[in-house]
């Protein structure tokens, strides 16, 4: 068997052959991708070119779901938010993430433990967490705030009940909730770095600190990209957690991009503004996706 | 790369419109089906079952299964009877009952009717959505049914709100409308006189001056405003001279300026406590720290169970919900839950016999029983329901109406204006912003979406 | 370079750690206390970290007022069926994608990261139309076909198998292995790591998916735990003691998950015997 096809592939041409390997690894995974992902997707996002109600059929629209959407303020403002929510959400969750990594990664007691315990967040349901969180943020009696005030700060924030800081809670949530998992990627990538390597740089008098710098951060590059790749997508997608926690309120103080899309869908029943939504949604992301990609080969040498 | 993004835009295009063909597949047989149940043919008959429920009708032998979508079926044990006692009335009909979560009921539904024929009855938990819905042609028109059947219309409440356009789209089933619970114990200790059922809002706010009293977990509030934009706005309303549609807002000015002087004077709970901590009016009321609450008729079936499994022991009463100024005593805010039947259906007829069962009397009585408010109402229906045990005296006289307002319009910018309203209230209750910033703001985002500008 | 810290060095790291263990899992402690009250002390304040009276039964009342167990067992089934095919399917996909070369293949990767960035809720309607048309609504095999595929597992794994060393693969191409041979004997081995990813968050995922079930289920024999979760969330009363007990047990299959899970980091890549 092995031989015929290698008598084939010197008949075939070698290019022919690759291909023919190619495609049969992806097959199975791509078939059902196709069908009940990709195509979906494809037919939501030609939905912003139309009105449709969701069962009657559609009608042609052009680019007026653009135009309604833009001159909707709740929308524009959610785009800031969004990016703001972004920015800080994948700052600090790539921070702590690989802090808790560098950590757990040494030979100590209760190793298991801890990570156990860090990743718990993750697990979480966020129906429960959600109206944990709420309970923990409130302003008179909630536990942060008393925490707040028994270190001396008077005036603590109102947090979810203020439009200025529901938005900062929300990043705290969501950090708390990724940084067990991203923790796990870095821990990953942390167990492919040759000890070799550290050997060689203490006995060059490089200690702690500088290790890092010149080793462990350099080396752990393609996991950061994959990890601020994945964060950057998921907070601008998120949704759950603010759709549980505030549902977009205090008045349109934490309404992102997902939230209008699902409200244009579901409350406004309007698909096809929800999706000139997501489509505006799908272009931020992927722009940044494409730069990220772009970083990756430049900066990563595999 | 440029070549590279040609292909994949013209692989997209190929993708979007093997799905456009599928989908418009779809939707262009809807239509047809919608037109002809439009025309007025309504006799869908039993017999011709396509494939689709074939194997039910096998399995069954002559009996056809009709798809009924209820919320919280665990906290509404007589669906399950009534659904039971029509079974055994109706033997060729079995009733699927499928049990959705309340909070994602609305779009579930949606959903399913968007599908075609996944439903059969169609029980509308929010009146104001059935407006968008019978205008996408989702909903049989009732008439006909109605006629053939001699059915009798004169006993409900709010049964002409469901006339869409000459089209009777539903049957009312349910009926809930604004009450005044009360703690008789906090009003004897404090020696102030039960509410009467005629009261204004004037003189609630200065019966729950008198109420409060305490500091910290032992205090007492006079009174409770829940978080809905509802339990401000409906006050607004009651008079029936505006509607939540506005758009101009100005109207519900003295009703938020009352609720942010008897939240300064601390005679209800902080907005903001209750909103980020939970707290819904159940909990306060029956831990017996708020003398009065303003709620829909749902709640005294609650306390009802809860009195009777010891977690409460709040000695509680009812009396007619204040009212403005220069209004009729009992005249009140509240809303009807209606049931129709899908258009797309393949069991129409099975699905009229279940809705005019579950909202003629028969239902009406399993309603009554649980201590939930029928839109059919005769004269022994608002007895039945004071007679419950465990309901307090004076529940029949409390529980009468001159007129109820609907919370929110049957209208098809309903529930999005709703939608701005919670969003615009917020800001009000927390002190973001002050009222008539807001106010103008709530009109402006009015105007936008019922494209009034 | 663990054994040279100095013992005051290990005792602040231990002092750090357990300060962010602590802050960490209060939210849990609150769950937990909040599992045993009744529904009107839930929320009481100021908080009672320890009930009065623990309500113990809300433990058992779970299970007798909504069909728990039946709950629990389709959980179990569709998170091990779905995880189970989408790693294999996924890893396979991703080697194709990080090692073979051949046309097409960067626009065809470019086509599951763009579906990554849509938010589902963009694309449920025209996913369950096509569902619909197919029978496969408020079937099992519809919702395991609709989790199954997702791009994430595919990118996880491309972004693992990228950084595998070409000449480790080239040698085994020389002595003779195929290319699915080097998949099964050289790549999967070596990525135990990622795997384990990738299956910890596959099944956490889809235990926890609340949304997907809930559109596509409809009878009572086919539901999930998460929507058995939210029958104690009722429109206008929520029995908040019996959503804890059944959030919190939830839990627990999935910190067992991911204990075993978490071992594979220990034994991962570095016993192997492949640097860097």
């Amino acid at each position: 068997m092995k031989d015929n096809s290698k008598k084939k592939a010197k008949g075939l041409s070698l290019n022919v052959r690759n291909n023919l390997i190619g495609y049969s690894f992806i097959l199975p995974n791509f078939i059902g991708f196709f069908i009940f992902i990709f195509v979906p997707v494809m037919f939501s996002l030609f939905l912003s070119f139309s009105h449709w109600d969701g069962f009657n059929p559609m009608e042609f629209a052009g680019l007026d779901n653009f135009k309604d959407i833009f001159s909707d303020k709740v929308f524009t403002s959610s785009i800031w938010k969004t990016i703001y929510f972004s920015v800080f959400t994948v700052l600090f969750s790539m921070i702590a993430s690989l802090a808790l990594a560098v950590l757990l990664n040494q030979k100590m007691k209760l190793r298991g433990f801890f990570r156990c315990a860090l990743f718990f967040p993750y697990v979480a349901s966020t129906v429960a967490v959600s109206v944990v969180f709420n309970a923990m943020f409130q302003k008179d009696y909630g536990p942060i705030n008393e925490f707040l005030r028994f270190i001396g700060i008077a005036n603590p924030p109102g947090w979810t009940a203020s439009t200025d800081w529901v938005i900062p809670a929300l990043i705290i949530v969501n950090v708390w909730r990724n940084m067990g998992y991203f923790m796990i990627i870095y821990l990953a990538a942390l167990q492919g770095i040759d000890e070799s390597l550290y050997e060689a740089a203490k006995m060059d008098g490089a200690s702690g600190w500088r290790l890092f710098a010149k080793i462990t951060w350099p080396l752990l590059t393609p996991s950061t990209f994959f990890v601020v790749m994945m964060l950057t997508i998921n907070s601008f997608k998120v949704f759950d957690l603010v759709y549980l926690m505030t549902g977009g309120g205090p008045g349109t103080a934490s309404t992102m991009i997902s939230q209008y899309i699902y409200n244009q869908a579901f409350v406004s029943w309007n698909y096809g503004r929800s999706s000139a939504a997501a489509m505006i949604l799908f272009l931020i992301v992927g722009a940044l996706t494409v730069i990220q990609f772009r970083a990756e080969k430049k900066f990563v040498n595999y | 790369m440029k070549k590279k993004f040609a292909k994949a835009a013209a692989l997209g295009l190929v993708a979007a419109m093997t799905a456009t063909t599928l989908l418009a597949g779809c939707s262009s047989s809807s239509s047809s089906e919608s037109t002809t149940a439009a025309s007025g043919d309504t006799t869908t008959a039993a017999g011709d079952t396509t494939e689709a429920e074939k194997e039910e009708t096998e399995a069954s032998g002559e009996q056809v299964t009709i798809n009924f979508p209820v919320w919280d079926l665990a906290t509404t044990p007589y669906t399950s009877e009534m659904v039971a006692a029509f079974e055994e009335a109706n033997p060729n009909i079995k009733v699927n009952i499928i049990d959705v979560a309340a909070s994602e009921y609305t779009n579930k539904l949606s959903i399913m009717l968007n599908g075609g024929a996944d439903c059969d009855v169609v029980f509308i938990k929010d009146g104001d959505t059935i407006a968008s819905i019978a205008e996408k042609g989702q909903l049989e028109d009732l008439t006909p049914y109605i006629e053939r059947d001699g059915f009798d219309t004169s006993k409900y409440k709010s049964f002409n709100d469901y006339n869409l356009d000459g089209k009777q789209v539903a049957i009312p089933f349910k009926t809930s409308h604004y009450v005044l619970y009360y703690n008789k114990d906090i009003f004897d200790a404090a020696g102030v006189e039960y509410p009467s059922n005629d009261m204004t809002w004037t003189e609630w706010e200065e019966m729950c001056t008198k109420l409060t009293s305490g500091e910290g977990s032992s205090k007492i509030y006079g009174g409770f405003l829940h978080t809905w934009q509802a339990c401000v706005q409906n006050w607004a309303v009651q008079d029936g001279e505006n509607t939540i549609l506005g758009p101009d807002y100005t109207f519900m000015k003295p009703y938020y300026e009352m609720a942010l002087r008897m939240q300064d004077a601390g005679t209800i709970m902080d907005y903001a406590t209750l909103k980020t901590g939970n707290i819904a009016y159940a909990s306060p009321f029956q831990q017996g720290t708020v003398a009065t609450l303003p709620m829909g008729t749902w709640f005294m079936s609650q306390m009802i169970a809860k009195k009777a499994a010891g977690e409460t022991d709040v000695n509680w009463g009812i009396a007619t919900i204040p009212h403005p100024e220069g209004l009729e005593a009992g005249s009140t805010v509240g809303s009807t839950t209606p049931m129709g039947i899908n258009a797309k259906s393949e069991h129409k007829d099975e699905a009229w016999e279940f809705v005019k069962f579950a909202c003629g009397p028969e239902g009406a009585k399993f309603m009554a029983e649980a201590g939930e408010i029928p839109s059919y109402q005769d004269e022994t229906t608002l007895e039945t329901i004071a007679a419950i045990e465990g309901m307090p005296e004076g529940t029949a006289e409390a529980l009468k109406t001159v007129s109820i307002v609907p919370d929110r319009p049957i209208n098809t910018y309903s529930a999005e204006v709703n939608k701005m309203l919670e969003e615009e209230h917020s800001l009000i209750m927390i002190k973001d912003s002050s009222i008539d910033d807001v106010l103008a703001e709530m009109s402006e985002r009015s105007k936008q979406i019922q494209g009034l500008e | 370079m663990v054994e040279k810290r100095s013992p005051v060095k290990r005792t602040i790291m231990y002092i750090l750690l357990v300060i962010l263990t602590i802050i960490t899992l209060v939210p849990l402690v609150w769950m937990l206390s909040a599992s045993l009250k009744l529904d009107s002390e839930v929320f009481s304040v100021p908080i009672q970290w320890i009930p009065k009276n623990p309500k113990w039964d809300n433990y058992s009342k779970i299970w007798t007022k909504i069909p728990l167990a039946t709950f629990t067992l389709n959980t179990v089934k569709l998170t091990v069926i779905i995880t189970i095919i989408q790693v294999l399917t996924s890893s396979f996909a991703a080697y194709g994608f990080a090692k073979c070369k051949f046309k097409g293949r960067d626009i065809l990767f470019l086509c599951y990261v763009a579906t990554m960035a849509i938010p589902w809720q963009v694309y449920m309607l025209p996913q369950y139309s096509m569902m619909n048309e197919m029978h496969l609504v408020d079937t099992h095999t519809g919702y395991v076909l609709m989790q199954a595929f997702s791009a994430f597992g595919v990118f996880l794994m491309r972004q693992f198998f990228i950084s595998l060393p070409n000449e480790l693969l080239e040698a085994a191409r020389i002595d003779g292995l195929s290319e699915y041979g080097i998949f099964a004997k050289i790549a999967l081995p070596l990525s135990k790591a990622s795997i384990s990813t990738l299956v910890i968050f596959t099944f956490v995922t889809i235990w926890n998916d609340y949304m997907g079930p809930m559109i596509y289920f409809n009878t009572e024999t086919k539901k999930t735990l998460q929507l058995g979760v939210r029958m104690f969330i009722g429109q206008y009363s929520t029995e908040y003691g019996l959503v804890f007990a059944a959030s919190v047990l939830s839990l627990i299959p999935v910190l067992i998950i991911f204990l075993l899970g978490q071992k594979q980091f220990v034994q991962g890549i570095a016993s192997s015997g492949i640097k860097g």
